[in-house]
């Protein structure tokens, strides 16, 4: 069980950003704690990849980031991740002309070479599929196993915290529950993990919380045990 | 007609000096992988090579090895250099591409200027790295150069292709250049794989210098002619592959020199780029285009 009263892993403060004149995201603050899963839901446009891509430094934005205490808020993206905070970005990201081996060990590039394996291990433990498609194209497998790879990619980082935007975007409703299932184990096995999503009733069942996001702004915050029905979040939605 | 003997004397050449025009589309296509930018000073660095060599050579009496290497190391760190004054600010401020682009050609006429200022306007060679020859096989003369080029040429080749197929930075820099912000979550160092990229690239443009001096001349106005032909290689190679510039490089040597056994010497780029176009409307991604961004 985490609280926000403990040393959050992630705090971010007033964060805001901006695409020229447009304001793209408000002044917006949360937090996730060691070990915690929280979503972030909201409608399309409402501000959700974009505060992802302001937390992991993608854009310029305003506002403070704390990293297990520490201020993180100049670095770089590539710093960020050097520390563990990991993001398999909206459309996946993968290398597409490169095999399946070559993302995989490029998610490891901070990684000693002794630490190789043992991460290649887990991600096939965890997608059995990638393992069997070592040497084959990225961008010529399925959706499900592009995701699968970017996920297992992200964890070839041993990330402190996963962030992920709309993993389940594209995909059929069976891959996109087992993916979010695994993420649920890697939960379970004490991995901090941010997740916009817009499959509601998939993430809210993983989730510790959720933030309700709405036009640039965060609109609610809510345990998940709290969330009686669905209708509770969309008054949230259109507000 | 020419005869059999003009014919594969001038293949011959043609393979030369194509792996010359290779080397330095290679380097575009590093620097393109890397980032999308055209680096139209890429010729400039081909001048520095035969330049920074010749001084050493002639002027401090560096044996030839020491020069070339030495000279290869301090083009790089031009390349570097342009990379940290010029193109990483405009990066940082997100210029458009095209300005990038532009900056690069402003960039090869101020290297040449002051290359004009410090070192003068004189052409200039030095010899062979072996002495005597050709070799002469039947009436065909292989000059000793030649071997060079082909063995210098082809080791990089093999080099390059390892290092982006087999290295963790040469991975890296393909990962950047398929999409930079992935890379970048990844804790990949983006603006430092540009700066390896320019480093690279610049390298690759001062070895086909020194490797070209000994067989024409080196000077500050070199490098315009090096460079268009390297970016046309690219293009018929298809941009964005080491081994199709490469080869793209050995076509149009191989064309140029053929141009001026059968048509003369004034026909040399007119059937170049006669080429370059059949290339682009039948292959508009290059004769190898398929091999792209693979290394």
């Amino acid at each position: 069980m985490t609280t926000a009263s403990a040393t959050p892993l992630i705090a971010v403060s007033e964060l805001a950003a901006r695409y020229g004149h447009i304001h793209a995201l408000h002044p917006t603050s949360l937090y996730v704690a060691p070990g915690e899963f929280v979503t972030i839901l909201g409608p399309n446009g409402a501000g959700k990849t974009t505060l992802l891509r302001a937390i992991t430094r993608l854009i310029a934005s305003s506002g403070h980031i704390t990293f297990n205490g520490r201020d993180v808020t100049g670095l770089k993206t590539h710093q960020l991740a050097e520390l563990g905070i990991i993001m398999a970005p909206e459309g996946r990201g993968l290398f597409g002309d490169m095999t399946v081996r070559e993302n995989l060990v490029l998610g490891a590039f901070k990684a000693k070479p002794g630490e190789l394996s043992g991460r290649l291990d887990k991600v096939f433990t965890l997608f059995p599929r990638l393992h069997e498609r070592l040497d084959q194209i990225a961008s010529s497998m399925s959706g499900g196993e592009q995701q699968m790879l970017a996920v297992g990619r992200a964890l070839m980082a041993d990330p402190k915290l996963l962030i992920l935007d709309e993993p389940s975007l594209g995909l059929a409703p069976r891959v996109a529950s087992e993916i979010l299932s695994t993420l649920g184990l890697l939960n379970k096995e004490g991995l901090g993990i941010l997740l916009v999503e817009q499959k509601a009733p998939l993430a809210l069942k993983l989730a510790q919380r959720v933030y309700i996001l709405s036009s640039g702004s965060i609109q609610a915050e809510l345990p998940t045990n709290q969330i009686k029905s669905y209708h509770d979040l969309a008054r949230y939605y259109f507000h | 007609m020419p005869s059999s003997v003009e014919l594969i004397q001038s293949l011959i050449n043609g393979v030369g000096i194509g792996l010359v025009y290779g080397l330095v589309a290679i380097g575009f296509s590093v620097i393109y992988n890397a980032s999308g930018i055209v680096n139209f000073a890429q010729g400039v660095f081909v001048m520095l090579g035969g330049m920074f060599a010749h001084t050493l050579l002639t002027t401090l009496g560096i044996p030839i090895w020491l020069s070339a290497i030495v000279s290869t190391i301090a083009v790089a760190g031009v390349g570097i250099l342009v990379q940290i004054l010029i193109i990483t600010p405009m990066w940082v401020r997100k210029a458009p591409l095209f300005a990038i682009i532009l900056a690069t050609l402003a960039i090869q006429l101020l290297i040449e200027q002051i290359i004009i200022i410090t070192l003068g306007d004189q052409p200039r060679t030095f010899p062979s790295f072996t002495p005597g020859g050709p070799l002469k096989i039947g009436e065909i003369a292989l000059g000793y150069q030649l071997f060079w080029i082909l063995g210098c040429g082809a080791l990089m080749v093999y080099a390059l292709t390892q290092f982006f197929n087999r290295t963790r930075m040469g991975r890296a820099l393909r990962a950047c250049s398929q999409n930079a912000e992935a890379a970048a979550l990844l804790g990949i160092p983006v603006n430092r794989m540009l700066m390896l990229s320019f480093a690279l690239s610049a390298a690759l443009g001062a070895v086909a210098g020194i490797l070209i001096t000994p067989t024409q001349y080196t000077a500050y106005s070199v490098g315009g002619p090096f460079g268009i032909n390297g970016f046309i290689a690219a293009i018929i190679g298809g941009f964005g592959s080491a081994p199709a510039a490469l080869i793209g490089g050995i076509v149009l040597g191989v064309v140029q020199s053929g141009a001026i056994v059968f048509f003369g010497a004034g026909f040399k780029n007119v059937v170049a780029l006669t080429v370059l176009l059949i290339v682009l409307l039948f292959f508009p991604n290059g004769l190898f285009g398929g091999l792209a961004k693979k290394a």
